[in-house]
């Protein structure tokens, strides 16, 4: 059975780039995306690697799929890409 | 000062000093930074109270602040805020680097 946690994130994951071909951002076709996501994986794996491997957010083992990178479980990584990708449709929504 | 308040501090420092570096210019598109920050927040923040209801996951109490809002501790909700607006700064940062590189 797939977890909740793994579900939503494999949903949102899957909404953002609609989201980007609806409104026509095209922030996955551009080269420096790819650049952005690698820059922010970084700072995620510091911030996020510290969240979790000093528990100041505790994951329940029912919920997620328990494959870990580090102590940053694998739907974090999900997570973290559609809220940024969001973001950043939002943002060049608005320019 | 709670330690998950230290981890946004942190997190904030250099991006919201840099931001008002001119050639960046984002005070410039603040209704931009609002829907976009405004959107991130309603959105993710949304999945986090409904995370956190169904117990996917939880906070140790004593690395936050005591009160909740909609469930969560403060810092949860203001990681919703401070980390779009870092990656925006990143995104924009980078917008410049590469328009600097073309130019050379």
């Amino acid at each position: 059975m797939i977890r909740e946690y793994t579900l939503l994130a494999l949903i949102f994951s899957a909404a953002v780039p609609v989201m980007d071909k609806i409104c026509r951002t095209g922030l996955m076709r551009k080269p420096l995306f790819y650049v952005f996501l690698g820059v922010i994986f970084f700072f995620k794996l510091l911030v996020n690697g510290y969240l979790t491997s000093q528990q100041i957010v505790v994951y329940n083992p029912a919920m997620f799929s328990g494959i870990r990178l580090g102590s940053i479980p694998v739907e974090d990584f999900l997570f973290g890409f559609s809220m940024v990708s969001f973001c950043l449709i939002v943002w060049e929504k608005s320019g | 000062m709670s330690q998950y308040m230290a981890v946004l501090l942190v997190s904030l420092s250099l991006p919201l000093l840099l931001s008002f570096w001119p050639p960046l210019k984002f005070y410039r598109r603040f209704s931009a930074l609002i829907a976009a920050i405004g959107a991130t927040l309603l959105v993710f923040g949304g999945w986090d109270v409904f995370a956190v209801r169904r117990e996917h996951w939880s906070f140790r109490p004593d690395a936050v602040l005591s009160f909740r809002l909609l469930g969560l501790p403060p810092e949860e909700l203001l990681f919703f805020i401070v980390i779009p607006f870092c990656c925006l700064f990143t995104w924009e940062t980078l917008k410049y680097l590469q328009r600097k590189l073309e130019k050379v």
